[in-house]
C-alpha cells in the first residue's frame, strides 16, 4: 500500500464509516479495511493518517484505535496455533519505519489519539524492547529532558505513561539474568532522568501549591508525580538498585510531603482534584508498602515517620465514603507492618483499640456503593462478597489488616473484637431500622475474619471469635425466618452467607428446619437474595460428615422438593436473573441428589428445555450454560435409570432443541449437544430409533470435525454409534464416508491428530471382519502422508495406531494387511519408524499401549522372531527397555514441539466435558497392569522356547545401561530368560 | 470461595508443583542491587598515598602547604594551573626538561590526591589527559611514569566520564604493566585499570581486547608485595563480566590457579580477600574455572578461612565463592562433600557460624549456600536435617527480613525432597517433611505464599503442594486450612503471572475443590 491522495481518500471514507451507527456501511467498511491490512505496508500508512493534520480528529482517532489493534495481531505471530498462518504481515522495514516514527507522533498528538498511539507503542516494545529497539529509551528520556526544560507537562505525561507500560514487566516476571539485564538496562538510562523530572515537578508543585496555584496547573504536575511514582514501583519491584538506594532520602522526602501536606487548591477544587492527588498517595503507598516488604532494613530509618503518617491520613481517609484505593493501598501498609518485625508498633497501649475504632470499623461498615453495587450489579457483588474477588475492596483489606495485628496480637485482637460485635449487635437491637449497617458489619466481621477451611469437599469456615451456634440462633435465624422477603435484602444475604460458610457447624436438625424459609428467600426479588439462597441450598448438598457420608440426602428435601424446584425456575424468571448461574447451579445439584419422581421429572425437563431454547438464541453466560447443560443431562441419566422408558420422553423433547442448534450454528453449544446425543444413544437398546440416523450423518461433516473443540465430542459420539449400531452403518455405506473423513483430516498436519481420532476410533470399536475390506485404503492413506511430510507428531500418532490394532486385532491382521499394500513394507515401517521413534511415546496409556503392543511382536511375530531378522528383534528390545526404564524427559529430546495425544485427549481449553454425560478416557488394555510386567512374562515365555538365543542378542544388540534394566525388570517379576 | 466447576476458567496445571523444589541455583550473574562490599570501596579506589617508597616525595608531609579543606574554587584555579604548567614542561625542550615534567606532574598529582574533592573535572578540561598520556611514552623514568600513572588513577576513580577520560592512555598503561617495568609503576598502572575496568561491562570489554589480562595475571604470580593485591583487585574487576570469556581465560593461563591456591593458604587477610574475590567472578561466571578449582583443594582452603577468621570484609567473598562452587559443579561437589567426609562436616559448622552471624548478609549468603547443598543427594539432606543448622533456619524463616527468609525457605523446601525419581517426579523425604511441619514452618512459607515477590511465592506454594500432598494421613489439607492457606491461594486467582496463577488454582481445584457430586447421586 502506498501513501497517496487516493488511499488516504480510501482509508479516510473506510474509517469514518467504521463509526457509521447503521450497520450496513459499518461492515462494508470493517471488511475493506479487513482486506486493505492485507496489503504491505498498511500500518505504516495508516499510522502517517493519523498523523495528517489535514484529516478530520475523528477519522485519525479511529485509526488509530485500528493501528493499535493491527498492530496487537500482527506485530508478532505465535506460531503455535497451526490453524493459523504464521507469517507476519509487518514485514522488517515496515516495523523500523513505523518505530522511528511512532515517539514523536506520539508526543505531538492530542490526548486520546496519544493514548491510543501509547497503547501500540507497549504492545511493539513488547516483543521489540530492548534488545531489538535500542533507540527507544534514549529517544524517551531527550524527548523527556526536552519536555521538562520546556514545562510541556502534555509530553512529560505521554512519555512518563509510555516508560510506565514498557516497564511494567519487571513487577510480575520471575526473576532470570536475562530480564535483570533488561532491567539494568532501563535502570542505566532511566533511573537519574526519573529523578530529575520527580524532583524538578516536585519544586513546581511546592511553588504552586501555595495560594497562587490554580488547580488547573497542579493537575499535570500530580498527574506525573504519580507516574514517576509508579515507575519506580516497577525499577524497584525486583530488587533494590544501587541509584535508588544512594538516593532514597530524596525519593521518601518527597513521598512523605504527599502523604502529610494538604493542597486544597486542588483537592477542594471540584471532586475530580481529590481523586488525582489521592491517586498519587496511593501510589506512594504502594512503594512504601513494597520497601516495607522487601528492603526493611534499608527503609528502617523511615518507617516511624511513614507509619504515623499514614496512620493520620487513614483517619480522615476512613470517614470518607470515597476515597477507595487510597484507603486499601495505606491500610495494605499498615498491614505490612504488623505482620514484619517492627510489629512492636502496634503493642502500644490503646493502639490496637483504636485500629478497631478508627480504622477497620469505619472501613467495614457498608457504604452507599456497596449498596448501589448490591442493587445495580449482582453478579460484581457476589463476586466480591463471597468469592474472594473482594482483595481490592475497603471492607476486606480491613479486615486483612486486622488478621495481620493477630498474628501477632491474636488474644488481644479477638477481646477487642468481640466486644466491638456485641456493641454493633446492641446498637442494633436499639433500632433496627435506623441502624441494621451495625448488624451487617457484625456478621462481615465475623464472617471475614474466620479462617477458610474444607468440609466436605468444599470451603466453608471455622472462628474462634464467637461461638457459631448461639451466634446463628440469636443473630442470623430471625433474619432467615423474616416472613418478609423483601425486607432488609443485605441482611438477609448476610444471614443466607453466614448459613453458608458456616454450614458444617450448624446441626442437622437446625438447618432443616430452616430449609422450608431458604426456599421461601429463593423468591426474593433482590437478585443477590434469591442467588445466595440457591448457593446455600446447593452447598449443604455438599457437606460431609465423618466418613464422607453426606449429611442430606433425598430424603431430607423430598418435603420441599416441588416447592424448591418450582421456587427455582421462578427465579430464573427475574429480571437479570435469567441467566443466574447460581440458581442452575443449584438445580443441577438438586437434580443429582433428589428422588426423581415422575412429578419433578416433568416439569424440570420443561422447565431445562424452555430455558435452553432461550439462551439458544444467544450464548452469553458460560458459565451458566454449563450447569444447564449438566442440569439437563444429569435429570436425563437418573431419571432413566429409574425408568428406561422415558428415554423416548426425553428424544422427542429435546431433538427438536438439539436440531435447531445444529441448524443455526450455535457453535458454543455443539461440544455439549454431541454429548448430549451421545448420551441418548448409549441409554437405547439396540437397534437405535431412525430418528437418529439424520444426526450421523452430521458427523460426516468434515467442517466440524476441522474444529478441535469439537472433536473430542464428536469422537464420544461416534464412539456411541459405532457401538450400538456398527451393522446399519456398514450396510449403509456410510462407514467409507466415516473413513473419507479421515482421509481428509490425515491429509493436513494441522488437522491429522483428529484424523486419528477418527480411525482410532473406528479400528477400536469395530469388528476386524467390517473393516477388513477397507484396511488397504486406511495403510495406504498414512503411508502416502508418511512420504509426503513425516513430522514427529504423525510418526508418533502412526505407532500409537498401530499398536491399538495389533492389540484389538492381532499381529497377524497387522502384517498381512500392511504388506497387502506393498510387499516387505511391515518390516521397512517397522525398521524405519517403530524402532527409531518407539521411545519418544509420552502419556501413561499410550506408553502402556505402544509397549504391550512391541512386546508382542517380538514374542508372537514370525517375521521378527526369524533367526535371520535377530538384528531387529534386538535393536526392537532395546527401544522398548528405553521407553520403559527411562524418565520421560530423559527419552524426549528438549520441549516436546507439539502437545502429545495425551494432552489433547484430555478435555482443555475449548472442550467442556459434561460430568454427567461423560465417559472416562479408557484403556484399551485394561486387562494388562503393568507393561514391564507383561513384558518379561512374554519374553520369558519365549525364551523358553528357544533358550540361549536371546540372552546372546540382548547382550549384543542392548546397551549397557539397557541391559541392567532388563534384568532388574526380571528381578523384579522373578522371572528368568534363558 | 472459588467456583471450580466451570473448568473452562482455568488452564490445567501446566508441570507439577512438586518438581521444581529441589534444583540449585546460581547466584544470577546480572545484578541491579548495590554491590555489598561493606564498607571496602570496591568498584573504584582512590589513590592517597603512593603505592611504593620509590618516590622520593619529602614534601608530601601533611603539615605542607595544602589545606584538606580547602575551598573548592582555590582546589579549581590550582589544578587549571598545574595543568597548564604541566603543559609547558612537556612542550620544554631544553636543559633540566625532566625534572620539570616531573615536578609538574607532583603538583598535579597533589591536588588530585589531597581534597575529598579533587578537581578532576576542571583538570580534564584544561588537557590533563593527552599530556598524561605523552608523560607514559617508552623510556620515560619511573618516576615520571608513577607520577602520571597515579594522576590518571585518580582522575579513572571519579565519576563515569571522568573514567572514561583514560580511553587514549589505556594502552600505555596496559604496556607498563608488562614484565619489564618497575614493580612500582606496574602497580599504579594496575591501579589505574582497575578503576577503568571497575567503571562498566563496555570499558571492560575494551581493556580485555587491548589484552590486559595477561599481564595483570602474571603480576599476581610470584611474591611482589602489595603489588599481587592491587593486580588481585584489578583482575577482579576485569573479569566481572556478564560474559564468562574473560574469566575462563584467565583460570587457563599457566600458574594462575597454582597462584590463586597460594596465596589463599597463605596469604594475611587483605590479600586473600583480594583473592577471594577473584575466585567470586570465576566460580560465577566460568564453568570450566569452576571445574578446575573445585578439583583443586580451593574449597578446602576457603572453609579454613570462614573458620578461622572474623573479618566480615574477607568472609562475604569467601562465602560467596564456596557458595558458587556448590552451586556450579555439583557432581565433584556431591563426591567431594560427601556426608560422612571430615570437610563436610567442617562446611557445615562455618555455615552455621555464618547463620549465627550478626551480620545479614553473611546469613543469607550462608543460607544460600546449605540451599545448594540441601539440593544433593538424600545423605546431604539428612545431614543439614541434623546437624545444628535447622533450629537456626528454622528460627530466621519466622524472624528473619525477606531476603533472608527466601534463601532459609529454599533450603528448608530442598530438605523435604528427594532427588528426581524414574518418573520424573522427585520424591518426598516424608520424615523430614513432617519433622518441618511440626516445627511450624508452614506458616512461615505460607507467609511468603502472601509475598509480592513471585519467585519467593511459588516456593511458599511448592511446599505447600508437598505438605498437601505428602503428610501421612491426608493431614495436609487440614494444616494448610489452619494456617488460612486457602486465603492465601486465592489471592492468585487473577494474577499476571500464569505459572503462579496456575499452580494456585490447581491446588485449590485438587485439594480444595468440590468434588462434582457424581458419586453420592448415584448411590
Amino acid at each position: 500500500m502506498e501513501w497517496n491522495q487516493e488511499t488516504v481518500q480510501f482509508l479516510s471514507h473506510c474509517f469514518l464509516n467504521t463509526l457509521s451507527p447503521s450497520p450496513a456501511p459499518r461492515r462494508q467498511a470493517e471488511s475493506s479495511l479487513a482486506s486493505a491490512s492485507e496489503q504491505p505496508n498498511y500500518a505504516l500508512v495508516v499510522l502517517r493518517l493519523v498523523a495528517e493534520p489535514s484529516v478530520d480528529e475523528q477519522i485519525r482517532m479511529a485509526a488509530a484505535l485500528n493501528f493499535k489493534n493491527h498492530l496487537r495481531l500482527w506485530w508478532t505471530r505465535s506460531s503455535t496455533d497451526p490453524s493459523v498462518p504464521t507469517d507476519s504481515r509487518i514485514q522488517g522495514p515496515e516495523k523500523e519505519q513505523i518505530k522511528s516514527l511512532i515517539v514523536p507522533l506520539m508526543l505531538s498528538s492530542a490526548t486520546r489519539i496519544q493514548n491510543q498511539l501509547s497503547e501500540a507503542l507497549a504492545v511493539i516494545s513488547k516483543h521489540d524492547f530492548p534488545k531489538s529497539w535500542p533507540q527507544l529509551l534514549p529517544d524517551l528520556v531527550s524527548s523527556l529532558q526536552k519536555a521538562s526544560a520546556a514545562s510541556d507537562y502534555v509530553s512529560v505525561i505521554g512519555i512518563l505513561s509510555t516508560a510506565n507500560s514498557i516497564f511494567k514487566k519487571f513487577r510480575y516476571q520471575y526473576k532470570t539474568n536475562d530480564l535483570l539485564l533488561d532491567l539494568k538496562y532501563c535502570l542505566d538510562n532511566f533511573a537519574s532522568p526519573l529523578l530529575e523530572i520527580f524532583l524538578k515537578t516536585a519544586q513546581l508543585i511546592d511553588y504552586t501549591s501555595g495560594p497562587v496555584g490554580t488547580a488547573e496547573t497542579l493537575r499535570p504536575l500530580f498527574e506525573s508525580q504519580r507516574l514517576c511514582c509508579r515507575i519506580f514501583y516497577s525499577l524497584n519491584f525486583i530488587d533494590l538498585p544501587e541509584f535508588f538506594e544512594d538516593h532514597m532520602r530524596e525519593w521518601m522526602t518527597e513521598f512523605q510531603k504527599y502523604l502529610t501536606t494538604c493542597y486544597p487548591s486542588l483537592e477542594k477544587s471540584g471532586t475530580n482534584g481529590l481523586i488525582i492527588v489521592d491517586e498519587l498517595r496511593a501510589a506512594v503507598c504502594e512503594n512504601i508498602n513494597l520497601y516495607m516488604e522487601k528492603n526493611e532494613e534499608e527503609f528502617q530509618g523511615y518507617l516511624h515517620t511513614f507509619a504515623t503518617a499514614v496512620w493520620s491520613l487513614l483517619g480522615d481517609v476512613s470517614q470518607s465514603s470515597s476515597r477507595d484505593r487510597l484507603a486499601i493501598t495505606a491500610i495494605k501498609f499498615l498491614t505490612t507492618v504488623s505482620t514484619s518485625v517492627h510489629h512492636t508498633l502496634f503493642a502500644g497501649d490503646g493502639v490496637i483499640q483504636q485500629i478497631c475504632q478508627s480504622i477497620v470499623i469505619p472501613n467495614v461498615r457498608l457504604r452507599e456503593e456497596d449498596e448501589e453495587l448490591f442493587e445495580m450489579n449482582y453478579v460484581e457483588f457476589i463476586r466480591r462478597d463471597m468469592e474472594g474477588s473482594d482483595l481490592d475492596t475497603r471492607r476486606r483489606i480491613a479486615c486483612e489488616l486486622f488478621k495481620g495485628i493477630a498474628t501477632n496480637y491474636k488474644a488481644h485482637v479477638t477481646a477487642i473484637l468481640s466486644v466491638q460485635i456485641q456493641n454493633l449487635l446492641s446498637s442494633f437491637a436499639a433500632n433496627p431500622a435506623a441502624n441494621w449497617k451495625d448488624k451487617d458489619c457484625a456478621i462481615y466481621l465475623v464472617v471475614s475474619l474466620a479462617t477458610k477451611r474444607t468440609a466436605g469437599g468444599s470451603v466453608s469456615a471455622s472462628t474462634d471469635l464467637i461461638d457459631v451456634n448461639s451466634f446463628f440462633a440469636t443473630v442470623i435465624v430471625s433474619e432467615l425466618q423474616n416472613q418478609n422477603v423483601s425486607e432488609f435484602p443485605m441482611l438477609k444475604a448476610g444471614a443466607l452467607k453466614f448459613f453458608t460458610m458456616f454450614r458444617s457447624h450448624i446441626p442437622k436438625d437446625v438447618a432443616l428446619g430452616l430449609v422450608p424459609d431458604v426456599v421461601r428467600l429463593l423468591t426474593s426479588e433482590s437478585n443477590v437474595v434469591h442467588s445466595y439462597a440457591a448457593s446455600c441450598i446447593e452447598k449443604l448438598f455438599l457437606v460431609k460428615d465423618e466418613g464422607g457420608k453426606a449429611r442430606y440426602t433425598s430424603k431430607d428435601i423430598d418435603p420441599v422438593l416441588l416447592m424448591l424446584m418450582n421456587n427455582l425456575f421462578t427465579a430464573l424468571r427475574y429480571s437479570e436473573s435469567e441467566e443466574n448461574q447460581y440458581v442452575m447451579k443449584c438445580i443441577m445439584r438438586v437434580l443429582a441428589v433428589a428422588d426423581l419422581s415422575q412429578g419433578v421429572v416433568a416439569p424440570s425437563i420443561a422447565g431445562l428445555t424452555s430455558v435452553l431454547n432461550e439462551v439458544c438464541k444467544n450464548p452469553k453466560n458460560p458459565v451458566f450454560n454449563h450447569y444447564l447443560f449438566e442440569s439437563i443431562s444429569v435429570l436425563v441419566r437418573r431419571a432413566c435409570e429409574r425408568d428406561a422408558s422415558l428415554i423416548s420422553t426425553f428424544e422427542a423433547t429435546l431433538f427438536p432443541t438439539l436440531q435447531t442448534i445444529l441448524s443455526n450454528d450455535v457453535t458454543e453449544f455443539f461440544p455439549y449437544a454431541f454429548q448430549l446425543l451421545a448420551q441418548l444413544v448409549d441409554l437405547n437398546r439396540s437397534p437405535i430409533p431412525a430418528s437418529y440416523m439424520p444426526i450421523f450423518e452430521i458427523l460426516l461433516s468434515a467442517d466440524l470435525w476441522n474444529r478441535s473443540s469439537n472433536v473430542p465430542a464428536l469422537v464420544r459420539l461416534l464412539q456411541s454409534f459405532l457401538q450400538k449400531a456398527p451393522h446399519e452403518l456398514n450396510r449403509e455405506g456410510w462407514l467409507s464416508l466415516v473413513l473419507g473423513i479421515f482421509n481428509r483430516l490425515i491429509a493436513s498436519p494441522s488437522t491429522e491428530e483428529q484424523g486419528f481420532y477418527v480411525l482410532n476410533t473406528v479400528i477400536e470399536n469395530l469388528e476386524y471382519s467390517v473393516i477388513a475390506n477397507y484396511m488397504s485404503h486406511i495403510w495406504h492413506a498414512l503411508f502416502t502422508r508418511l512420504h509426503k511430510k513425516q513430522t514427529v507428531k504423525f510418526v508418533k500418532s502412526l505407532l500409537i495406531f498401530m499398536s491399538l490394532f495389533l492389540v484389538k486385532h492381532g499381529s497377524e491382521n497387522l502384517v498381512i494387511s500392511m504388506n497387502a499394500v506393498q510387499t516387505g513394507i511391515f518390516v521397512m515401517i517397522l525398521e524405519q519408524i517403530w524402532i527409531p521413534n518407539l521411545k519418544l511415546i509420552t502419556g501413561t496409556i499410550e506408553v502402556k499401549l505402544t509397549a504391550v503392543a512391541s512386546a508382542r511382536l517380538l514374542c508372537e511375530c514370525p517375521d521378527i522372531l526369524d533367526v535371520a531378522a535377530a538384528r531387529h528383534w534386538g535393536k526392537m528390545l532395546d527401544s522398548l527397555v528405553t521407553l520403559l526404564s527411562r524418565p520421560e524427559e530423559d527419552r524426549v529430546e528438549g520441549e516436546p514441539e507439539v502437545p502429545d495425544i495425551a494432552e489433547n485427549v484430555a478435555y482443555t481449553a475449548a472442550f467442556v466435558s459434561l460430568q454427567n454425560a461423560g465417559k472416562k478416557e479408557e484403556d484399551p488394555l485394561k486387562d494388562v497392569r503393568d507393561a514391564k510386567e507383561f513384558l518379561v512374562a512374554s519374553l520369558t515365555r519365549i525364551s523358553a522356547l528357544y533358550p540361549g538365543r536371546f540372552p546372546q542378542i540382548i547382550s549384543e544388540a542392548l546397551d549397557a545401561a539397557n541391559q541392567s534394566a532388563l534384568v532388574q525388570f526380571c528381578n523384579i517379576y522373578k522371572c528368568v530368560l534363558v | 470461595m472459588t467456583d471450580e466447576s466451570s473448568p473452562h476458567r482455568r488452564d490445567p496445571i501446566k508441570s507439577s508443583v512438586g518438581n521444581a523444589a529441589a534444583q540449585r541455583r546460581r547466584q544470577n550473574a546480572a545484578s541491579v542491587g548495590k554491590e555489598r562490599r561493606e564498607s571496602l570501596m570496591r568498584a573504584k579506589r582512590f589513590c592517597r598515598v603512593g603505592v611504593s617508597t620509590a618516590i622520593d616525595d619529602n614534601d608530601d608531609s601533611p603539615d605542607h602547604d595544602m589545606v584538606i579543606d580547602e575551598e573548592e574554587s582555590i582546589l579549581e584555579a590550582q589544578a587549571s594551573s598545574a595543568v597548564e604548567e604541566l603543559k609547558a614542561a612537556v612542550a620544554f625542550q631544553g636543559k633540566g626538561a625532566v625534572q620539570k615534567k616531573i615536578s609538574a606532574l607532583q603538583k598535579l598529582r597533589r591536588l588530585l590526591s589531597r581534597s575529598e574533592f579533587p578537581p578532576v573535572e576542571v583538570a580534564l578540561k584544561a588537557g590533563a589527559i593527552p599530556l598524561l598520556v605523552q608523560c607514559l611514552s617508552f623510556g620515560s623514568l619511573d618516576e615520571q611514569l608513577l607520577e602520571a600513572a597515579w594522576c590518571l588513577t585518580n582522575i579513572a576513580a571519579g565519576k563515569p566520564d571522568e573514567t572514561r577520560a583514560l580511553l587514549p592512555a589505556l594502552p600505555l598503561l596496559i604496556a607498563h604493566i608488562g614484565e619489564k617495568s618497575s614493580l612500582p609503576v606496574a602497580e599504579q598502572c594496575a591501579w589505574a585499570l582497575g578503576n577503568v575496568a571497575g567503571e562498566g561491562e563496555d570499558l571492560r570489554n575494551i581493556l580485555l581486547s587491548q589484552g590486559a589480562l595477561l599481564p595483570l595475571a602474571r603480576m599476581m604470580l610470584p611474591n611482589k608485595g602489595s603489588t599481587v593485591r592491587t593486580a588481585a583487585w584489578a583482575l577482579s574487576n576485569l573479569i566481572k563480566g556478564p560474559d564468562q570469556k574473560a574469566a575462563t581465560e584467565l583460570i587457563k593461563i599457566n600458574g594462575v590457579l597454582k597462584a590463586i591456591i597460594q596465596h589463599l593458604k597463605n596469604a594475611d587477610d587483605e590479600l586473600a580477600t583480594e583473592v577471594a574475590w577473584v575466585i567470586v567472578y570465576l566460580s560465577a561466571l566460568s564453568n570450566m574455572a569452576t571445574i578446575m578449582l573445585v578439583k583443586s583443594n580451593v574449597v578446602q582452603l576457603l572453609v579454613e578461612r570462614l573458620a578461622s577468621s572474623n573479618s566480615l570484609q574477607l568472609l562475604i567473598p569467601v562465602l560467596r565463592s564456596l557458595g558458587n562452587l556448590v552451586a556450579g559443579d555439583s557432581c565433584t561437589t556431591y563426591d567431594l562433600l560427601a556426608p560422612g567426609h571430615e570437610i563436610t562436616d567442617s562446611v557445615i559448622t562455618v555455615l552455621v557460624k555464618c547463620l549465627k552471624s550478626e551480620h545479614r548478609v553473611l546469613k543469607k549468603e550462608a543460607a544460600w549456600v546449605l540451599s545448594n547443598i540441601a539440593a544433593g543427594s538424600v545423605e546431604h539432606k539428612q545431614l543439614i536435617f541434623s546437624s545444628e543448622a535447622l533450629p537456626l533456619l528454622l528460627h530466621l524463616l519466622s524472624s528473619a527480613p525477606f531476603d533472608i527468609r527466601k534463601e532459609v525457605a529454599y533450603t528448608l523446601g530442598n530438605i523435604c525432597v528427594g532427588p528426581v525419581e524414574g518418573d520424573g517426579r522427585p520424591k518426598l523425604i516424608v520424615e523430614h517433611l513432617v519433622s518441618l511441619v511440626n516445627h511450624g514452618c508452614l506458616s512461615g512459607f505460607i507467609e511468603l505464599i502472601r509475598s509480592i515477590d513471585a519467585e519467593a511465592a511459588r516456593l511458599g506454594l511448592q511446599f505447600m503442594e508437598l505438605v498437601l500432598r505428602g503428610m501421612p494421613n491426608g493431614e495436609g489439607p487440614k494444616l494448610v486450612e489452619q494456617e488460612d492457606g486457602i486465603d492465601a491461594m486465592e489471592r492468585f486467582q487473577f494474577h499476571e503471572n500464569d505459572d503462579l496463577r496456575n499452580m494456585a488454582n490447581g491446588l485449590v481445584d485438587k485439594y480444595f475443590g468440590e468434588d462434582y457430586g457424581l458419586e453420592e447421586s448415584s448411590s
